[in-house]
């Protein structure tokens, strides 16, 4: 356990010292979080890199709607102190444009075309990530941004069976007092009990 | 000469027949072995003829004239098989090395369709299926020479009938060596597990068959089925004994064709590269040892 | 009374004595595509083996589309493995039949609301029978096998002759679905 700490506030004294972080989190024994600023990105991809993460595991987006923000979420590992680092940028998400960390890590290739597949972030400097990937054909927005209704879709796309309803909830009351008790008991166990 | 013709399309019609049954049965007695009920004995034939009765996807006119040329040349060569000695359909000609001869043409006819077919998991299997052949040929062809010159006659019928004198033992007996490498090579030359490469199904999607539907694939089942026929009564006839009469030639055949599938059934399957390195090693050993000991040493149980 | 002379018979009444041998023949000895689309697949191999043995039935694996005779469409299609599986539907060789499993081929299932995801299967390719459940128990499927069987005794199993019939129809359903048929990906290029 504490060796796995040492680490852990290694890296925290090596990114505190070359960077500005907006947020820094320590989530367990072998998590941590930090969140830049978007040019900081691939300085600090370098930095790790050198200090021995040099397996990119993950490349991914999340979606934040109400603040209009993308966030880029990049996730490197290092093999030999088994610690995983998360990175999180802010981009504009009405016109997320990223460059592309394909120079440091060139297994990002396809989880960028995946991002602007189903995110509509551009990487400029991948010159593949425009290609299809996993969708194809799509004539539609980035599914995975979250004003996308896929039921929507489903419904405007592909013809349904018509099928009819042979049955009729009695009482919808008496279910509303289990439902209320169901979400109780979730959220107690959820929280452990706190709330 | 009519007569012999008869007689001739009576064994290759009778020896369908007979393997057919028999290929139900053995499906039978696999399946009892896992613990299942099993098909019905005569779904062999349910299935040749449901591809009779398909519509076919044909790729042009040597497509079709390979499997119809490796349907015809297989029948012309069970005309030839001897089942006793007195149903033989041309009595000078069953020499050995005809059925050698005559079975390359159905090879080279499965052959021509493949490529005709222009899939290239197809030019993969024949490829491999050539292989096989180079393989299995070279140890099965010394044990057979020498039991030629044991017997002094290339005529099968004429070493069957050698071992059926008073004081010959069969060759199963006499020359132990090479009855194992002629099982090993008969199970080769069958396809039957571990040396089933050539067929691969879900590997190469069943190799040279992978482009045959419909009627094209029943052909390609009777050509088979009658090519099993023949590959196992040679096998009968060299080292069983022969047959005194056809009560005793189904029991053979049939006791040599069950042993097989109950041996290939618990295998796995050869890669290409290991079937030509297993067949050179130990059962090309084996025949040349057998070869100089009953021929140069005399050493015959 | 019947009368005794010989009373040639009509075309069709031969084609149908024809057609009805070759029935008996195709219902005893199905072979099945090995083509696992979804999850329902997991159904196959108590199928196939100890207890519900299918190899009774002459239903079998075969390894390629061309030489087999039935299609399960087991499980969910996505958009892309609808494309491949037109395809494949459409090189087998005829009579041919398809059956469904599960209720994603009925009314899109637990992914109804997919964007990926297909709903009907039979505005796409025509469907013999369906077997539903989420999954099928093994009973069920074995039921179904025996429906199809009975299907094409009563010679109401004609999917392949209604894909003949109304090509244009489901042709048009296909466009309006997946934009276009034709596969263009990395491996085909």
């Amino acid at each position: 356990m504490t060796n796995s700490m040492n680490n852990v506030h290694e890296i925290n004294n090596l990114m505190g010292q070359n960077f500005s972080l907006v947020d820094a989190r320590i989530l367990d024994a072998y998590q941590v979080s930090y969140e830049l600023e978007k040019e900081d990105i691939h300085r600090a991809l370098t930095v790790l890199k050198n200090a021995g993460f040099r397996q990119l595991s993950y490349l991914s987006c999340v979606d934040w709607p109400e603040e209009d923000v993308i966030e880029m979420v990049y996730i490197v590992m290092n093999w030999e102190k088994a610690l995983h680092v998360q990175l999180h940028a802010k981009i504009d998400r009405n016109n997320p444009v990223m460059d592309s960390v394909l120079p440091i890590f060139p297994g990002a290739k396809y989880y960028e075309r995946e991002a602007h597949e189903f995110f509509g972030v551009s990487f400029p400097g991948n010159k593949d990530h425009e290609k299809q990937l996993i969708l194809e054909n799509w004539d539609d927005m980035p599914p995975m941004r979250k004003d996308f209704d896929p039921r929507a879709y489903s419904d405007r796309k592909f013809t349904k069976r018509p099928m009819k309803r042979d049955y009729e909830i009695q009482d919808a009351s008496s279910n509303k007092e289990r439902e209320i008790k169901r979400e109780a008991r979730a959220n107690a166990l959820r929280t452990g009990g706190k709330e | 000469m009519i007569l012999s013709l008869v007689i001739g399309f009576g064994v290759a019609l009778g020896g369908f027949a007979f393997q057919t049954a028999l290929g139900g049965v053995n499906r039978k007695i696999v399946a009892r072995l896992q613990k299942r009920v099993g098909p019905r004995w005569y779904q062999e034939f349910l299935d040749i003829f449901k591809l009779l009765s398909k519509r076919s996807v044909s790729h042009g006119w040597i497509f079709d004239f390979g499997v119809i040329m490796a349907l015809g040349g297989i029948i012309g060569t069970a005309m030839f098989m001897p089942v006793t000695e007195n149903i033989v359909a041309f009595p000078n000609f069953d020499n050995f090395f005809i059925f050698v001869y005559l079975l390359a043409v159905g090879m080279l006819g499965m052959a021509m369709s493949a490529s005709g077919s222009g899939n290239p998991l197809a030019s993969v299997g024949v490829m491999r299926a050539l292989t096989t052949m180079v393989a299995y040929e070279i140890p099965f062809m010394i044990v057979v020479l020498t039991i030629i010159k044991l017997a002094g006659t290339s005529s099968v019928s004429g070493i069957a009938s050698f071992q059926q004198l008073a004081e010959n033992n069969w060759f199963m007996i006499a020359l132990p060596f090479g009855f194992v490498v002629a099982v090993l090579s008969l199970m080769g030359m069958l396809g039957k597990k571990p040396f089933e490469t050539y067929i691969a199904p879900a590997e190469i999607a069943s190799g040279p068959m992978v482009e045959y539907g419909g009627k094209q694939l029943g052909m390609l089942f009777i050509m088979h089925e009658i090519t099993v026929f023949i590959e196992v009564s040679l096998f009968v006839h060299l080292f069983l004994g022969g047959a005194e009469n056809i009560g005793m030639f189904v029991l053979k055949y049939f006791l040599v064709y069950a042993s097989l599938n109950l041996i290939s059934n618990v295998n796995g399957r050869f890669k290409i590269d290991q079937v030509v390195v297993f067949f050179y090693k130990w059962p090309l050993a084996l025949a040349i040892g057998q070869a100089i000991i009953a021929i140069y040493l005399g050493w015959v149980i | 009374m019947n009368s005794t002379k010989f009373t040639p018979r009509t075309k069709e009444e031969i084609d149908r004595k024809w057609w009805e041998i070759g029935d008996y023949f195709r219902r005893n000895s199905l072979w099945m595509l090995m083509y696992c689309t979804g999850c329902c697949a997991i159904e196959l191999p108590p199928a196939m083996t100890s207890v519900y043995d299918m190899e009774r039935l002459g239903m079998g694996p075969m390894a390629t589309p061309r030489q087999a005779d039935v299609l399960l469409v087991t499980g969910y299609l996505s958009l892309k493995t609808l494309r491949r599986l037109i395809y494949t539907y459409e090189q087998m060789s005829e009579p041919k039949y398809v059956v469904g499993f599960g209720s994603c081929t009925i009314n899109g299932g637990i992914y109804h609301d997919s964007h990926a995801v297909i709903n009907r299967l039979d505005q796409y390719i025509p469907v013999d029978t369906y077997v539903a459940g989420c999954m099928p128990n093994t009973e069920s499927v074995m039921n179904g096998f025996v429906d199809l069987m009975e299907l094409m005794k009563t010679k109401k199993a004609d999917g392949w002759k209604r894909y003949h019939e109304h090509y244009d129809w489901y042709k048009e359903n296909q466009k309006a679905a997946l934009g276009e048929v034709e596969v263009h990906d990395e491996f085909h290029e």
